[in-house]
């Protein structure tokens, strides 16, 4: 397996002890096409947080290929993040001030690659994301899919063991939430990419291949979707 | 290397105004260190060169009274320098220290000029009294060799003294060649030599022979001076001083270690008091100097602060795609040294171009002190190696500046900064 946590609890302790996950038993195996799925408040987020190593946890065990990760030291922990997990973001995330080009090699500056190398590399993953043209252009002078795109190529570009997507779809329209959501696919299936989407959308979860249903920190239903018939709307449709 | 400075240049671009009103702080700070040591600098120059009336290498020394009882003499007894001791000083016991030797002797005389008269001083010298003491001719010759030999009845007169000679407005130099008289006796004045703030003007130089015999004064000096050699070290001179009283105090028939026997004014010393008064004075203005710099310092500080809060969200995203808390770290304190280092070039070089500037006004502008005309600033200006210690100071402030910041910047989870807008 290449993702297992075993009885993870989470409590925040804010004020009132929020008590977030409650025990959270999960296994993803490599090349998996999941999503997380729950309302609001479910704890979905927070789970996404910990599977990302963004965010620790209280009790229990986390595995990423057999590694725990436990009470890592921040510079470790960016580290794993580094290496091992691509994050995807409803907001993008890109940085501002950065082209393109810029925003999708910075992970690789963060693993000490040259400048020609990485730069190499990433024109590489944008053109594969057919976005070579847009390489010296500014996240704000791009359009909501072309800036996802960017996300994608950034967080592909060091070839993670997981690929962490937080409501990818979130600030898209419904065609564009489709192309990047059909990107994924493309991404699992031919790539043999592990993907992990967090969505309280239906049609998002519809497209991946297994949905994870979380409610008030407990994983309830786990259901295979590889039909992509869970959708409201019949099979093969995505949106809203 | 590269990279850090792209993404300081990018951060600067974005906030230029901020980024010019704080470094303005550090210029202003940094120009403010180097203008004040630079006139400090000056200011000490200009002491040392108007206050050194004496070669720094001299010494002289006088008769005292003993202070101790020796040789079944009892302490309190007058001792009086002979001839004796000039030949000692002057002799092979001390020629390793001792380079040239002068005696002087003296005496009280009325001089008269025309309808003028003074009550005079009329110092008998020899001719290596004027390197030793300084003296500045104006115009004719000093004392010279034959003068001494031949005990000629000639006069040296510092300017000051050929002014209370002569009628007001009068130029002092017309003296030379005129015979003017100290005492019952006529002496061709032969040289007239710069006024000396620390002098009255009443002194006399006449030949050392010609005082004595005319005033017969027998074997009795006055003072002996002499210049030193070879003595670098504040213990040299101590241990020289040391050996020389001994060796004079028992000529005498005083105490080797008798203190006040014979007094010994040794120059050496007062320019190792210079050096600590300039030491004193550096020291203040480099206080005065890095307090203003730590105005700007504060400053940057302060906008690094903004700069961190501004930016968490990228610091955030730079953490979730790998960046390590030291990475974070870096960024601002390197950022903070860029900008405190540029900035404090310019202040460095104005400060430098101002203390020019000095040197074509104020340096040129001579103040009166006692008939002295002395300039105010000497070359004002610093020297490499305040360059090289403001530089450091730049480099330690800018880290310190952004120190505090960038530990923040670090701290903040990458969650929380994620969600930070």
């Amino acid at each position: 397996m290449l993702i297992e946590l075993k009885d993870v609890n989470k409590t925040y302790n804010n004020g009132q002890p929020l008590h977030v996950l409650k025990g959270i038993n999960l296994s993803i195996d490599s090349g998996e096409f999941v999503s997380i799925m729950g309302a609001s408040g479910s704890g979905k987020s927070t789970l996404l947080n910990i599977l990302g190593i963004l965010d620790n946890y209280d009790t229990g065990e986390y595995y990423i290929d057999g590694r725990l990760i436990k009470g890592l030291s921040e510079r470790q922990a960016a580290d794993y993040r580094n290496r091992m997990i691509g994050f995807i973001f409803q907001s993008f995330n890109l940085i501002g001030f950065k082209t393109a080009v810029e925003n999708v090699e910075l992970p690789l500056f963060y693993q000490g690659v040259s400048r020609s190398k990485r730069h190499a590399l990433a024109m590489q993953y944008l053109d594969k994301l057919g976005l070579a043209d847009w390489a010296g252009h500014y996240p704000n002078e791009m359009s909501g899919g072309q800036k996802q795109r960017v996300a994608i190529a950034r967080a592909l570009i060091t070839q993670p063991k997981i690929l962490l997507a937080d409501e990818p779809t979130g600030a898209l329209d419904s065609k564009t939430s489709e192309e990047v959501m059909q990107l994924l696919g493309q991404l699992n299936r031919e790539d043999k990419v592990t993907i992990i989407v967090v969505t309280h959308e239906s049609g998002v979860a519809n497209c991946t291949n297994k949905i994870v249903h979380i409610k008030d920190g407990i994983i309830g239903q786990i259901e295979d979707n590889r039909e992509h018939s869970a959708s409201a709307f019949g099979i093969n449709t995505t949106m809203k | 290397m590269k990279d850090l400075f792209v993404e300081i240049w990018e951060s600067v671009r974005r906030n230029k105004m901020r980024t010019i009103l704080s470094g303005f702080a550090v210029s202003w700070g940094i120009f403010m260190l180097i203008v004040l040591l630079g006139a400090g600098n000056g200011l000490m120059n200009s002491f040392l060169q108007g206050g050194s009336g004496f070669a720094t290498n001299s010494v002289s020394v006088g008769g005292g009274w003993t202070s101790k009882p020796y040789d079944g003499l009892k302490a309190g007894r007058r001792i009086r320098l002979d001839d004796g001791d000039v030949a000692v000083t002057g002799g092979d016991l001390f020629a390793e220290n001792v380079d040239q030797v002068s005696a002087t002797v003296g005496t009280n005389a009325t001089v008269n000029y025309g309808k003028k008269s003074i009550n005079g001083y009329i110092d008998g010298v020899y001719p290596a009294a004027q390197e030793m003491e300084k003296r500045v001719l104006l115009a004719g010759r000093f004392i010279n060799d034959k003068d001494i030999a031949d005990s000629r009845k000639v006069v040296v007169i510092p300017e000051s003294t050929a002014w209370s000679l002569l009628e007001n407005g009068q130029d002092a130099k017309t003296l030379v060649g005129k015979h003017i008289k100290v005492g019952d006796l006529a002496f061709q004045v032969v040289g007239i030599t710069k006024a000396d703030r620390m002098r009255n003007s009443r002194d006399l130089y006449a030949p050392y022979t010609t005082v004595k015999t005319v005033y017969g004064m027998g074997q009795e000096v006055g003072s002996i001076s002499f210049t030193t050699k070879g003595l670098d070290t504040e213990k040299a001179n101590e241990e020289f001083e040391k050996q020389y009283k001994s060796v004079i105090n028992l000529r005498h028939r005083a105490a080797p270690d008798d203190d006040r026997a014979i007094w010994v004014w040794n120059r050496a010393h007062q320019d190792v008091e210079m050096k600590q008064g300039r030491n004193i004075l550096s020291t203040a203005l480099w206080i005065i100097g890095l307090f203003t710099l730590l105005g700007g310092i504060v400053g940057v500080s302060n906008i690094m602060l903004i700069t961190v809060k501004e930016r968490t969200h990228e610091f955030g995203i730079r953490k979730a795609i790998g960046a390590s808390p030291w990475e974070i770290t870096k960024l601002i304190i390197s950022e903070s040294v860029t900008i405190t280092a540029v900035f404090g070039y310019i202040g460095m070089f104005l400060g430098m171009v101002s203390c020019m500037i000095l040197d074509k006004t104020v340096g040129q502008a001579k103040m009166s002190i006692m008939d002295d005309e002395i300039a105010m600033l000497v070359n004002p200006g610093v020297g490499l190696d305040v360059a090289i210690e403001a530089t450091l100071v730049l480099i330690i402030a800018g880290t310190l500046a952004g120190f505090f910041p960038a530990r923040k910047a670090a701290r903040v989870r990458p969650i929380e900064a994620l969600r930070a807008e």
